[in-house]
């Protein structure tokens, strides 16, 4: 799953990494989503299906195209659609910190979705508390989230899709993890090494896209 | 539509004329040798161009005209007896909004028989009885939704309090208060359909359906969360089309708001505050009604357009009831109905159009996925807010006729005798694919960059272009498509 290959210019990269917001309804996934993708906020209609965007961002030198998966957040959208969750090199897991059921929920489906989106054994997870500008309705603690993270040995941030406090830091976090799995860049198909080897030594990246370089 | 052949600006081949091309031939032949004797050449020509073109628009389908006028308040007065009955037991109401809709002024007055609340022939009396008779039935299912609103508070505040259950079995039985012990998987499963809901009730089809006791994941509480979360999120496009609702008074507002135990809406303006209380009642009344269904996300896009044209809860609860009659299996848990769909819009892109569907293979994308939202949502994500209650009510009459028993010879112009399908929806769905064909063969080498075309089509289509397409795939594949399962 890394996309169609792309013919030099701005569109090429050195890796393309698949990516999945999955969590309760309601908790900003498409939001979150929107705020990275586009810098702005604003009420969004409950997903119906599947969606996904495509940013190219710069890390650490690498150029790299992020195919990022929005999910409907209702458990029985879930088994027709599993199968475009395959190969994800990386999975946000995304509470309500205001809504209490939408952080254990997220432990229930855990084993659940490990078995459903992750056929990428190192697939990277991040754990991700959102909607911290209602802080005053805080249902969640930030040391629980941690200790969800701890059990489950990932990463843990709490951000706001409508202040964008932490948005990118979310992705970076990931995609820095990623980075650091060899078998995660390795399952990168042909068009990718193709893709790589096209490139010309002397290419430079645009500096309008990357949001965490 | 048939003679376009590849010059059609949206690339839809016309190779699958078949029959319906020859019969246009023969129909063409008759007057250019009629006139040809009785002018001279010139004038036969002009006359021949004249006749031609009239033709052409009678064999046209009903939606090839631009703008077609939908049923207006006059027509549909004419329509009746004075017993308020139809003259015609509904043919020609049917086939009018067929052709181009209804009026946005007597929408709420005709959707009814559209959505089969009232049976064509019935008469004002009985409808006004049936009107009362459901409306008993909408509160004594509001009821139902209090008390287990009641009850999962009660539940909700006990888990609040540290004593939590390690399932929902013990719900409601563990809850000290006598007045709300009401488990609400008990009260569903023990409801209302025992008090006659008669032919009002889904249909279950014993053995494909999944049974009742279905993940214990998803249960009224669930639904109840789900429903309100979603409510505060459906979108304004609705208020322009209801003045009455959009200019509710806040204390109004906030009174349903509050009556349904709306959360999160602070930030609304009172008619979306409203809105989103009046899809709750609904939507809660509908998961208890249709428990094997409960809600589900898009259920809420369903709802908005019926309930901003129908101000009156329990007429818009059976509305809801007639539309969901076919759009619950979109929402069944086993995904049963959505597959089907889904097949079905493979096998007439298929039939209609091999290069793309072969296309399609080679992406390994001829499950047709990325149609998913349209089939589910009925196109509401793609279209304004009018497109899609025109192409909802076209949809409805052909639903209509084929529960009415109207057949196509019943359609008595030419131009109408397109078989009415049950699916009509997935034909125009097929045909916003063919649209693009183009693009699609030329351009894309993923599914996921079709499913972002597809995701991406909000305010592209032409409704009636769509609805012409779709008939002219009808004509061709429809004895194909049924006839291939």
């Amino acid at each position: 799953m890394t996309g169609s290959s792309s013919k030099g210019g701005n569109n090429s990269y050195d890796y393309s990494f698949k990516i999945l917001l999955i969590g309760d309804s309601g908790v900003g996934k498409s939001s979150i989503l929107l705020s990275f993708i586009s810098n702005s906020v604003h009420d969004l209609s409950p997903t119906v299906g599947v969606d996904f965007k495509i940013k190219m961002v710069n890390v650490g030198g690498k150029r790299l195209k992020l195919t990022i998966w929005d999910t409907a957040g209702q458990e029985r959208f879930g088994t027709l659609m599993s199968s475009y969750y395959r190969g994800a090199h990386g999975i946000i897991l995304v509470y309500d910190v205001t809504r209490r059921e939408t952080f254990t929920n997220l432990s229930d489906i855990w084993a659940k979705e490990v078995e459903l989106y992750s056929t990428n054994q190192d697939c990277i997870k991040v754990l991700i508390g959102n909607k911290v500008d209602k802080d005053s309705e805080r249902a969640v603690s930030r040391e629980e989230g941690m200790a969800l993270a701890e059990e489950h040995k990932c990463s843990f941030l709490e951000c706001s899709a409508k202040t964008r406090e932490n948005v990118l830091q979310c992705f970076k976090e990931l995609i820095v993890k990623i980075l650091e799995v060899p078998s995660l860049l390795e399952k990168g198909p042909v068009i990718i090494k193709q893709q790589i080897l096209k490139q010309k030594p002397g290419y430079q990246a645009p500096h309008n896209g990357g949001c965490c370089s | 539509m048939f003679n376009s052949g590849n010059n059609s600006p949206n690339g839809i081949p016309s190779s699958g004329g078949g029959a319906a091309g020859e019969f246009l031939w023969a129909v063409v032949a008759a007057p250019q040798n009629r006139t040809a004797v009785a002018v001279t050449a010139l004038a036969g020509f002009a006359v021949f161009a004249i006749f031609y073109k009239a033709f052409r628009r009678r064999l046209k389908s009903p939606w090839s005209v631009r703008r077609p006028k939908p049923l207006t308040l006059q027509q549909w007065r004419r329509l009746f007896t004075a017993d308020g009955i139809f003259r015609d037991g509904g043919t020609e109401f049917l086939k009018r909004v067929r052709s181009g809709g209804v009026d946005p002024s007597i929408r709420a007055e005709v959707w009814p028989f559209l959505l089969g609340v009232y049976d064509l022939n019935s008469s004002k009396k009985e409808r006004d009885d049936i009107r009362n008779r459901n409306r008993k039935k909408y509160e004594e299912l509001r009821r139902q939704c209090l008390q287990l609103l009641k009850c999962s508070d009660e539940s909700l505040k006990l888990k609040e309090s540290g004593e939590t259950f390690s399932n929902g079995d013990d719900r409601g039985s563990e809850s000290p208060d006598s007045d709300s012990s009401v488990d609400p998987q008990a009260v569903i499963q023990g409801s209302p359909s025992s008090e006659g809901q008669e032919e009002n009730q889904p249909s279950k089809e014993k053995g494909t359906e999944p049974q009742s006791n279905e993940p214990a994941t998803e249960n009224f509480a669930t639904w109840q969360r789900i429903i309100r979360v979603d409510a505060v999120r459906a979108n304004a496009e609705w208020i322009p089309f209801s003045r009455s609702q959009a200019l509710v008074t806040e204390d109004r507002a906030l009174r349903a708001a509050k009556a349904v135990g709306l959360k999160d809406y602070d930030h609304l303006e009172p008619s979306r505050i409203f809105h989103a209380a009046r899809l709750v009642k609904i939507l809660e009344a509908y998961a208890i009604y249709d428990s094997e269904i409960g809600y589900c996300q898009g259920m809420s896009d369903l709802l908005s357009p019926i309930i901003t044209v129908i101000t009156a809860d329990a007429e818009a609860f059976w509305c809801f009831v007639g539309f969901m009659k076919k759009a619950r299996h979109n929402f069944r848990l086993d995904e049963v109905g959505i597959r089907r769909q889904l097949n079905i819009v493979s096998k007439i892109i298929k039939f209609k159009d091999l290069h793309l569907f072969k296309h399609l293979e080679k992406l390994q994308a001829e499950d047709c996925f990325f149609v998913y939202r349209m089939v589910v949502v009925m196109f509401r994500r793609e279209l304004t807010f009018e497109q899609t209650m025109c192409l909802w009510e076209v949809m409805w009459a052909d639903q209509a006729a084929l529960r009415a028993g109207i057949s196509t010879s019943a359609w008595s112009m030419i131009s109408q005798r397109v078989p009415p399908t049950e699916d009509l929806l997935l034909y125009a769905i097929a045909a916003s694919v063919l649209q693009r064909r183009k693009l699609i063969i030329q351009s894309y080498n993923s599914m996921e960059e079709i499913l972002r075309e597809c995701n991406s089509m909000a305010g592209q289509l032409d409704i009636w272009k769509l609805l012409d397409d779709a008939h002219e795939l009808v004509m061709t594949l429809h004895d194909k498509i049924e006839t291939a399962f």
